[in-house]
C-alpha cells in the first residue's frame, strides 16, 4: 500500500470511529447503553440493520463466490422482503410495546424462566461462534498486505473492535453505521466503474458480462427445485425466509438495532427499507466478483490467490513441483485467452454459430485451469495438512491491492475494516446485553442499579470479545466465510425462530411443551445437519416447523394427562 | 406505543400497501434476474 493509501485508511478510521464516539457522549443509563435511548430516526435503523449484517464477509466472500461459481448466492436473499413484513406486522410492535432490552425477555413473560434461558443459551453460542468468523474475515486483509500469519493480525483486529465497542454503546454503534454504509455506497460504486475501466478498450461492461455468463458466471435464477442445491429460487424464498425472519426476529444483533427506532413506525420503516435495498446491493456486489472474473481472462490470475499459502509452497521442498504447475498454469493462461479473444470477437460480431462453439471451448478451458489449481491444493496439504486451501475470501483482495489506483486501495480496505467494526460491534453488544438482561439482572444480581448494569455490559463486551478472538484463531480452515455463517445460524436460528412462533400465534401452548419442543427440534436438526440430508437453508424450516409441531403435540399430551389426574367433581 | 400520524408509512397511506409494493417489487427482481439469466447464458 501507498502513503496515500495508508492516509485514506487511517484517516477513514479514525475520523467515523471519532464521530460515532462523539454523537453518544454521556451514555450512562441502561437505556441508553443498550436501546441507544429509542431515538433513532427510519433511515439510522435501516444503515444501522444493513450494516450489522453485511459484515466484511460480504465484500470479501461475495464478489470471491461470484468469482469462483457465479451469481447464485443472490437467491439466498429472496426470503428477506417477506420475513420483513412478517416483522413488522407481528414482531416489531410487540418488543416495542413490551419495552424490552433483549428477544428472550418477552418469551419469560410468555411462557417461563427456563424456555428464556434456553433460547438466550442458543443464541449465545450462535452468535459467539459466528462474530468469532466475523472478527476473523478482516484479520485476512492484514495477513495479506503485510504477509504475516492470520493469528496475529486475528488478535491485532480482535483487539481493536473490542476498544472500540466497549466505549461506544449501542448509540455510538448505530451512528458509525450510518457513516459506514454510506462510504460502502460509494466506495463499492467507485470500485465497479474501475473494474470496468480496467478491461481492455474493446470490452464494455455488457460484454465483460456476456463473457462471464458464457462461462457460467451470470446464473443468477435457478428454478429447478432441489432440496440439496442450497441456492435456487425455492431455497431461497421459503427457506430465506425462514433464516431471514428468525435473524431478524430472534437475534438480539438484529433486535437491538431495530428496538433503537424512535417509534413502531420509524422501526417499522427502518425494515421495510432494508428489504427494498438489500437484494439490489446484494447482485451488485456479485457483479463486481463477476467483473472481476472477466478482467482475470484477460490478465493472467495468481496461481493461488492466498499469498501466504501460496509463499510458505514455494519455499517448501517441493518449490520445483509447484514451478512445474506454475508452467503449465501460464501457458494454459495464454491458450485461454486466445480462446476468449475469439468469443469476444463472435460477440462484437454477433455470430451465433462462433458465440456457441466459443462457450464451449471457453468453458472447457475454465475446467482445465481449476484442474490445475486442485494439483495445487493437494501439493499445498502434501506440505502442510493444516494449509488452508481455499482461497475464495482473497480474491477480491488480492485485485484491490494489486490493480485498483491509489487512495481507492486505502478506501476499499476502510469499508472492509468498517463493515467489520460494525458488525462485529453490533453483534459484542447484543451478546453482551443478552447475558446482562437475560442473566445477570435476572439471576445473579436483581436489585442494582443503572451504573451497575452499564459496568457489567461493559465487562460482558469485553469477556465476549476475547472468547470470540480465541474462536476467529480456529476459523482458517472453514472454507468460504460468508457459508460458514449462514450454516451456523441454520443450525440454531429455526429452532429460535420456531419458539417465537409458538409464542404469538399458538396461544394454548405453554412452558413445558415448547420448552421440550425446542430441545427435540434442536437435536433432530443437529442429525439431518450433521448428516447432510437436506441442504442447510432447509434446516430453518425443519428447526421452525418441528418445534411448532411437536409443542402442539406435546401441550395435548400434558393437557390429557393432566384431565385424567385431576379428581372428577 | 402512539400509533400517531408520523407513524404512517410515506408515499402510501397505510402499511399494508407499503407490503404489497414490497411483495411487487420481489416479484419485479426476480423476474429481472431471470431476463439477466436468460440473456448473458
Amino acid at each position: 500500500m501507498s502513503n496515500i493509501d495508508w492516509a485514506v485508511l487511517l484517516l477513514t478510521l479514525l475520523g467515523i470511529v471519532g464521530y460515532g464516539v462523539y454523537k453518544s457522549r454521556g451514555t450512562k443509563s441502561m437505556d441508553a447503553y443498550l436501546l441507544g435511548g429509542q431515538s433513532m430516526p427510519w433511515y439510522t435503523v435501516c444503515l444501522s440493520v444493513m450494516a450489522t449484517q453485511a459484515s466484511a464477509i460480504t465484500f470479501l466472500s461475495a464478489p470471491g463466490l461470484a468469482y469462483s461459481s457465479g451469481m447464485s448466492f443472490v437467491q439466498f436473499y429472496f426470503g428477506l422482503p417477506l420475513a420483513m413484513i412478517v416483522l413488522c406486522i407481528t414482531f416489531v410492535p410487540i418488543f416495542h410495546r413490551l419495552k424490552v432490552y433483549t428477544a428472550y425477555e418477552y418469551l419469560e413473560q410468555r411462557f417461563d424462566f427456563k424456555t428464556r434461558a434456553l433460547t438466550a443459551f442458543l443464541f449465545l453460542i450462535q452468535r459467539g461462534l459466528s462474530t468469532g468468523i466475523t472478527i476473523y474475515a478482516p484479520a485476512i486483509i492484514l495477513s495479506t498486505i503485510l504477509n504475516i500469519n492470520t493469528t496475529y493480525t486475528t488478535l491485532f483486529m480482535g483487539g481493536l473492535v473490542i476498544f472500540y465497542t466497549v466505549f461506544g454503546g449501542t448509540k455510538a454503534v448505530s451512528y458509525t453505521q450510518l457513516l459506514q454504509m454510506t462510504i460502502i455506497f460509494s466506495g463499492l460504486f467507485a470500485a465497479g466503474v474501475v473494474v470496468v475501466h480496467l478491461l481492455p478498450a474493446s470490452v464494455g461492461l455488457g460484454k465483460a458480462i456476456s463473457i462471464a455468463g458464457k462461462m457460467g458466471r451470470t446464473n443468477a435464477i435457478d428454478f429447478d427445485f432441489s432440496w440439496t442445491n442450497p441456492y435456487n429460487v425455492w431455497s431461497g424464498i421459503i427457506g430465506g425466509f425462514f433464516l431471514q425472519l428468525s435473524y431478524f426476529g430472534t437475534d438480539q444483533s438484529q433486535v437491538g438495532r431495530y428496538l433503537t427506532g424512535a417509534s413502531v413506525g420509524q422501526s417499522r420503516l427502518g425494515l421495510l427499507m432494508n428489504g427494498l435495498v438489500k437484494i439490489p446491493m446484494q447482485f451488485l456486489i456479485l457483479l463486481i466478483g463477476v467483473l472481476v472474473f472477466t478482467f482475470y481472462q484477460y490478465n493472467k490470475a495468481p496461481l493461488f490467490f492466498n499469498s501466504y499459502e501460496l509463499n510458505k509452497l514455494k519455499s517448501s521442498e517441493h518449490k520445483e513441483e509447484l514451478a512445474q504447475l506454475q508452467l503449465q498454469y501460464d501457458q494454459h493462461f495464454e491458450q485461454k485467452k486466445v480462446e476468449v479473444q475469439k468469443l469476444d470477437e463472435a460477440l462484437s460480431h454477433n455470430d451465433q454459430i462462433a458465440i456457441d462453439q466459443q462457450r464451449i471451448a471457453v468453458k472447457k478451458a475454465d475446467e482445465e485451469a481449476k484442474e490445475i489449481k486442485e494439483s495445487v491444493k493437494a501439493l499445498m496439504l502434501k506440505n502442510d495438512e493444516k494449509a488452508s486451501t481455499n482461497d475464495n475470501n482473497y480474491i477480491f483482495l488480492s485485485f484491490v491491492t494489486e490493480y485498483l489506483p491509489k487512495g481507492l486501495i486505502g478506501l476499499l480496505i476502510a469499508i472492509i475494516f468498517l463493515a467489520s467494526m460494525g458488525s462485529t460491534a453490533s453483534a459484542l453488544n447484543s451478546l453482551a446485553s443478552t447475558t446482562v438482561v437475560d442473566i445477570y439482572k435476572r439471576l445473579i444480581n436483581t436489585t442494582g442499579n443503572d451504573g451497575q448494569y452499564v459496568s457489567a455490559s461493559r465487562w460482558a463486551t469485553i469477556l465476549w470479545g476475547l472468547a470470540c478472538i480465541i474462536m476467529a484463531l480456529y476459523t482458517s480452515k472453514i472454507g468460504n466465510l460468508i457459508e460458514a455463517v449462514n450454516i451456523l445460524g441454520s443450525f440454531i436460528y429455526g429452532t429460535i425462530l420456531g419458539v417465537f412462533l409458538v409464542a404469538f400465534y399458538v396461544k394454548q401452548v405453554k412452558g413445558k411443551a415448547v420448552f421440550y419442543a425446542a430441545i427435540l427440534a434442536e437435536l433432530m436438526v443437529c442429525i439431518l445437519g450433521f448428516n447432510e440430508v437436506v441442504a442447510y437453508l432447509w434446516l430453518n424450516v425443519v428447526g421452525c416447523l418441528a418445534v411448532v409441531i411437536i409443542a402442539c403435540i406435546l401441550q395435548r399430551l400434558i393437557k390429557e394427562k393432566t384431565v385424567e389426574a385431576s379428581p372428577t367433581v | 406505543m402512539n400509533q400517531s400520524k408520523n407513524d404512517l408509512p410515506p408515499f402510501v397511506k397505510s402499511w399494508k400497501q407499503f407490503y404489497y409494493l414490497l411483495l411487487l417489487w420481489l416479484v419485479l427482481l426476480i423476474v429481472l434476474f431471470y431476463a439477466f439469466t436468460n440473456y448473458f447464458k
